[in-house]
């Protein structure tokens, strides 16, 4: 239930992240009792590197705090999509931060915004989206993976979000989005190997005031018949963008400087020779800089993110051609 | 929302801020208050009677009707409104003629056209549409239909940009908004890049019932209406936006047409007032009294290196005037307090009751060291900061000073690379052009 608003402590019930470091954060619900791998109920201690973690003992704790781990400690934080969007259990491909960034500001979300979503997927996204929309708002997310969109439901749940969303297993291609949603939604966002079979479902689920489409697809075949149907379909003011986030590891490095200046004059005196010593200090002279470091290796595609407007139903025109 | 209210937003009324468009190019126009005249847009050298647009829905495409047709052409031109259903189009123009498979006839010698410059204005003068010129430069263009389908289309693009009188009427979004003033010129919002405003938005875990803490000094108030939109109309949820100048940057702010309900959850405070009032907390009204209501012009940030800014460092950013208008103050009959005064009392307040969900800096050219030092204490454990600077190397010190705490986390640098594409037919591919200048970001959660 630690989703739905910012609290100050721990309460049974609760997902948190355990930050161990930054390539090292879990959620774990926080539960007396879990299934192991044989069915069977047992105490709740999570594994770290640094040691076991009674996970009920975390209940009262202040978000934020410094846990005691056996031989070490880690963090205890709550969640927020970004983090959950990294400690997920994957299901299906996921969406990352800075693409649902620019989806979700795409869309111009705000808080009561009505959208739908397809495929639900591991739920990264949906997270995002339920987190801007409520409370007066509602996520509407099929999948036509039975067992996904049940897990999916049931998380929402756990999190203290099933107010805000709806999970529907559904073909979206085949059956699109209902009846009930006609002419309801301010937004669409396509997360699926066929975009382009929904457009028309999409047309006829967005409000008649017009509302904003978003596609994301790895390839360019996808984009490039999605944008067409787009087009066909009435859609305007469609944009394609690729976004990638490139972390900088900043670092002192010390640079070693050479001096190449005292070359330039011969040796004379005693003082001279004793200079040199000096100069051979200097040679030895480090700069210390502070600057960052590149990663070697880092997403180099994710997907390519469409947006479309559809205009109200007054300024449609559906080209002919 | 009730259907009422959503119809109210969709219509355009007087005193509001619009989007106007005029094929690819936008701009951000302020009706006046009163219908009436003086409701002149300027477009390039041409001006735009606007009265016709009010009370019609967003989207309306308006005609623009030549009103003084009979003067000069160069002087600029002045036009009026028609509603009209659709803009015309020139696409089924091209399907009507034909075209050749490459370029290897076309030689361009200048002379292709057979209509002179003089025979083109006056087919303008007399009122023609842009299809009809559009259509004659075709007939008299002894190469159009040598070219190739997509260079015919280029050409019939280009046309329509210059003969096309056609407006329409869009709502400012974040998203509109943010697009104009960057193409325009990036540094005047703060080089701030849609990529970049969105990750603020999401790092910030902006929600619609939290108080977000903002310091924000060159982006003309693009973040803080980022945040109160992500913030949302009938929520509970507040913003306090704070800004080093005599006044806060609000042009965006206002562009957004906020209700009453929505923009009186944002409190806009000079920094010095609020840390001033927050940490030296019995000081008296009158001390500040005429601070900063004695000048207020402008918003403008002083240069850093400059006296002036030695001044703003150690104390107010009205030092001197402050003295002086001390005097007047007290010598007068005590008058109401000022609304920055109130404005800055109920900030502190606020931040006196509870902690901020959320922390955004973004200082346009000042270092953020100790704009972070002096923030962070307000946000609460467990929540994240978002620090946007143009250069790298303020953030890095950020960084080292971050790291040296024990009570931050998961800090991180982060720069995007965004890139746009053109989809067509067999053409699609990166667009020709891409910009460089997404800024960084410094993310982190405050701990215990
Ligand atoms: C890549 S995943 C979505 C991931 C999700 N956006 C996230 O961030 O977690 C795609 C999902 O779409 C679902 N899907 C594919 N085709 C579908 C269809 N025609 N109707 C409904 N769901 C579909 C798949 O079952 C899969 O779960």
């Amino acid at each position: 239930m630690s989703f739905n608003k910012a609290k100050e402590y721990i309460e049974e019930g609760d997902t948190v992240i355990l930050y161990l470091g930054p390539n090292n954060m879990h959620s774990i619900d926080v539960v007396h009792k879990i299934m192991n791998k044989k069915g069977e109920l047992t105490d709740n201690v999570f594994q770290t590197i640094y040691g076991a973690l009674k996970v009920p003992s975390l209940v009262g704790e202040k978000y934020g705090a410094k846990v005691q781990l056996s031989r070490g400690w880690a963090y205890v934080l709550q969640p927020t999509s970004e983090l959950w969007t990294v400690t997920l259990p994957h299901r299906t491909q996921i969406i990352y931060t800075p693409d649902i960034s620019l989806i979700t500001y795409l869309l111009e979300l705000v808080p009561g915004s009505i959208v739908v979503e397809t495929g639900t997927g591991s739920g990264s996204l949906s997270h995002s989206l339920i987190r801007i929309i409520q409370p007066l708002g509602h996520l509407y997310t099929f999948d036509f993976h039975e067992q996904r969109a049940s897990l999916a439901c049931a998380e929402f749940e756990k999190h203290g979000l099933s107010d805000f969303v709806t999970v529907q297993h559904r073909d979206v291609c085949a059956d699109g989005f209902g009846e009930k949603l006609n002419n309801k939604a301010d937004a669409i966002f396509l997360d699926l190997p066929h975009p382009w079979l929904t457009i028309d479902h999409a047309v006829k689920t967005l409000k008649n005031s017009g509302g904003k489409l978003c596609s994301f697809s790895p390839c360019i075949e996808q984009v490039q018949r999605t944008c067409e149907k787009l087009t066909a379909t009435g859609f305007v003011d469609l944009k394609t963008y690729e976004c990638l986030e490139k972390e900088l590891s900043v670092q002192y490095k010390s640079l070693p400087v050479l001096d190449l200046e005292c070359l330039k004059h011969k040796r004379i005196s005693e003082e001279a020779i004793d200079k040199v010593e000096k100069n051979e200090e200097d040679r030895r002279k480090y700069e210390k800089i502070l600057t960052v470091t590149h990663s070697s290796s880092l997403p180099g595609h994710t997907g390519f993110i469409t947006i479309a407007t559809l205009p109200p139903v007054f300024a449609r025109i559906i080209k002919t051609s | 929302m009730s259907a009422a209210d959503t119809l109210r937003q969709d219509i355009i009324a007087v005193g509001s801020y619009v989007i106007v468009q005029r094929q690819k190019y936008r701009k951000l126009y302020k009706l006046p208050a009163e219908n009436g005249g003086g409701n002149m847009l300027a477009l390039g050298k041409e001006r735009v009677e606007m009265s016709a647009i009010i009370g019609k829905p967003f989207w309306t495409t308006f005609k623009m009707i030549p009103t003084n047709s009979n003067k000069k052409l160069t002087n600029g031109k002045s036009y009026r409104l028609e509603e009209v259903h659709a803009a015309e189009s020139l696409d089924d123009l091209k399907d009507l003629l034909p075209s050749g498979m490459d370029n290897r006839k076309i030689t361009d010698d200048g002379t292709s056209q057979k209509l002179s410059t003089q025979e083109i204005m006056e087919l303008r003068e007399a009122g023609k549409s842009g299809r009809e010129i559009v259509g004659s430069l075709i007939e008299n263009s002894q190469t159009f239909s040598a070219k190739t389908k997509y260079s015919q289309e280029k050409y019939l693009r280009k046309k329509e940009r210059k003969y096309f009188l056609y407006l329409t009427i869009h709502k400012p979004t974040i998203h509109l908004l943010q697009e104009i003033y960057f193409q325009q010129d990036h540094v005047k919002i703060g080089s701030l890049r849609m990529d970049s405003l969105a990750q603020i938005l999401s790092y910030c875990d902006v929600k619609s019932d939290g108080l977000y803490l903002l310091y924000d000094s060159g982006s003309q108030g693009l973040a803080a209406a980022s945040l109160l939109t992500r913030i949302g109309a009938k929520t509970s949820g507040r913003l306090v936006y704070l800004h080093p100048g005599n006044m806060a940057q609000t042009t965006l702010i206002r562009a957004m047409n906020f209700s009453n309900e929505q923009i009186n959850r944002l409190s806009t405070v000079n920094i010095y007032s609020l840390m001033r009032m927050y940490y030296q907390d019995a000081m008296e009204s009158k001390e500040s009294f005429g601070s900063r209501d004695a000048s207020g012009d402008s918003s403008k940030l002083v240069d850093p290196d400059s006296p002036e800014a030695q001044i703003q460092c150690n104390d107010s950013p009205n030092l001197l005037k402050r003295k002086h208008s001390d005097a007047t103050v007290s010598s007068m009959v005590p008058k109401k307090k000022p609304k920055w005064l109130s404005e800055t009392q109920s900030a502190v307040d606020l931040l006196k009751s509870c902690k901020v969900e959320g922390l955004a800096i973004l200082a346009a050219k000042e270092h953020p060291l100790n704009i972070v030092k002096g923030l962070l204490p307000f946000l609460g454990t467990s929540r994240p900061f978002v620090i946007f600077h143009a250069y790298r190397e303020p953030l890095q010190e950020v960084y080292v000073m971050l790291k040296q705490r024990c009570d931050v986390m998961n800090i991180r640098l982060l720069s995007n690379f965004l890139r746009s594409y053109q989809v067509l037919d067999d053409r699609t591919h990166p667009d020709i052009l891409m910009n460089d200048v997404g800024g960084y970001l410094l993310v982190g959660y405050l701990v215990n």
